[in-house]
């Protein structure tokens, strides 16, 4: 059933999304992490103002903070704390680049770092 | 006898009809530079192998015989049906075997395919093709605007009288009141660096605007995928618009000619926004939830509620779920509609901003029916 549920998740066409670039749900994984799981899921949003939201909503709830977006380049970093499985504080770091911005399942793929570990992540927006 | 006339006309000049580019920009329903490249003219000299006479352009295949003698099949495109008929042609104008001499655009992905500018039989150069610029009937006189018992304007077609519709927009583009921008029909800026002084636009939405203008508007959502013309641009379509006023349910349809063909409601029963926004099912829509109240002589149309699911003008400017439309209705008289908008969203634009045109009635008309889920399957 998990199976099923997860393959229908993974071809499910890409809503229209013409507003903000970076509003919307994205799914991806972020390699090398092993204090959290290597699938990511970002829901973002923007207000006008801001851009918020969560990494792995349901599960880990990290809030993003810091975030921006510069359209010159279309250059995304945001930032997110967390904590170890020790209970250690982290910081995640996230930098990237918006692909292909003119499709609805357009990715954003960078680097990925906190105190402890680092690697790269690809997320396509769904 | 098609073939017996066929050789007679065979005896007579293949000619090349050079129509005006411009004025097929102007008939078409979307921008045929995001699929062809003006710079690049071409023409070809083939037989029609199949007319493929749908919706949202005529296709014409012809097979043409290349260097060493194969024959590779191209698609011609053309105006939609609509246009072509107008202009007083149809199905049956060319059928298949008929040599016709092609002169247009070449496609930019350097495929088979090419927009027709202008279609000639080829035995006889007679034009086949020849689809001529519409325009709005001169008005012979002002008419004053005609008006229901209680004085209140009429936005449609007076009962027991002609039918008609509102077409022929005095522009085709959004831009802030003021600003002169050189652009096409469909709001392809002919110098990008103008793209800032379309609308205040923030950052981001400036660079996405311009990434869609470099892009020569290839991805608009309603060219792609038939999304609805939502917001000002319903107003600004090839094929007009009805205003249907429904005073017994107090709301005001608007048939939208173009696109998919739908329709968008404005509420004019007193109900507010309250409640509305985020509360319904339905929310966010591509036509928003318009609530409509009458300033003496002028419907004012506030509309919220938006998706952001399409583009809400023809040149690709970005919008938000935060935009909100205050739109103005003013039959200035019989034949003309001055339509006035107000654009607010905070989330893709630094201040609130002003766009104007006129519509005009063009009488005695049933509006055309262009769908554009044709050909799309």
């Amino acid at each position: 059933m998990t199976v099923a549920c997860a393959c229908v998740l993974m071809t499910w066409p890409a809503a229209a999304q013409e507003g903000h670039p970076l509003k919307g749900s994205w799914l991806g994984t972020w390699t090398g992490n092993t204090t959290h799981d290597p699938d990511l899921i970002l829901v973002l949003n923007w207000d006008g103002k801001a851009i918020t939201g969560t990494i792995n909503p349901g599960t880990d709830n990290l809030a993003i903070k810091n975030a921006s977006l510069n359209p010159d380049g279309w250059v995304v970093h945001f930032e997110a704390d967390a904590k170890d499985k020790s209970g250690r504080a982290l910081t995640y770091v996230i930098d990237g680049k918006i692909e292909n911005l003119h499709l609805p399942n357009r990715a954003v793929t960078g680097t990925w770092k906190n105190q402890k570990e680092s690697g790269a992540f690809k997320m396509t927006r769904q | 006898m098609r073939s017996a006339t066929r050789r007679l006309l065979a005896a007579a000049l293949t000619a090349l009809v050079l129509a005006a580019g411009a004025s097929a920009r102007l008939a078409a329903h979307h921008e045929i530079l995001a699929k062809f490249d003006d710079s690049k003219r071409m023409t070809l000299k083939g037989v029609v192998t199949l007319i493929d006479w749908r919706n949202p352009h005529v296709h014409v295949f012809i097979n043409v015989r290349q260097g060493a003698g194969q024959l590779a099949n191209w698609a011609i495109e053309l105006e939609s049906p609509i246009d072509l008929q107008k202009s007083g042609w149809n199905r049956a104008t060319l059928q298949p075997g008929d040599a016709i001499s092609v002169e247009g655009w070449a496609a930019r992905d350097g495929g088979r395919q090419m927009w027709g500018n202008s279609v000639a039989l080829g035995a006889t150069g007679r034009r086949v093709l020849n689809v001529t610029p519409r325009a709005p009937a001169p008005l012979v006189s002002a008419r004053p605007t005609p008006r229901w018992p209680d004085k209140q304007p009429r936005l449609g077609a007076l009962p027991g009288g002609t039918e008609g519709y509102w077409a022929y927009p005095s522009s085709t583009v959004l831009v802030e009141n003021g600003a002169n921008i050189p652009m096409d029909a469909w709001g392809l800026l002919k110098n990008i660096a103008d793209a800032p002084k379309v609308a205040p636009m923030q950052p981001w939405a400036l660079a996405l605007y311009t990434a869609r203008q470099r892009r020569f508007l290839r991805d608009d959502p309603m060219f792609l995928n038939c999304k609805p013309p939502g917001g000002p641009r319903q107003f600004q379509q090839s094929y007009g618009v009805q205003l249907v006023e429904d005073r017994e349910r107090s709301r005001v349809f608007v048939l939208i000619g173009s696109g998919n063909n739908n329709y968008r409601i404005i509420y004019t029963d007193g109900r507010g926004h309250v409640g509305q926004i985020g509360g319904d099912d339905d929310n966010p829509l591509y036509y928003g939830r318009g609530v409509g109240t009458w300033d003496r002589d002028a419907l004012v149309v506030d509309t919220r509620g938006f998706n952001e699911d399409f583009w809400f003008t023809n040149g690709g400017l970005p919008h938000t779920e935060q935009l909100r439309l205050v739109e103005k209705f003013t039959r200035t008289d019989f034949d003309t509609m001055k339509y006035d908008v107000t654009i607010e969203d905070p989330g893709a634009y630094t201040r609130p901003w002003s766009s104007s045109w006129t519509l005009r009635w063009v009488a005695g008309e049933e509006m055309p029916r262009h769908y554009c889920q044709d050909n799309r399957s």
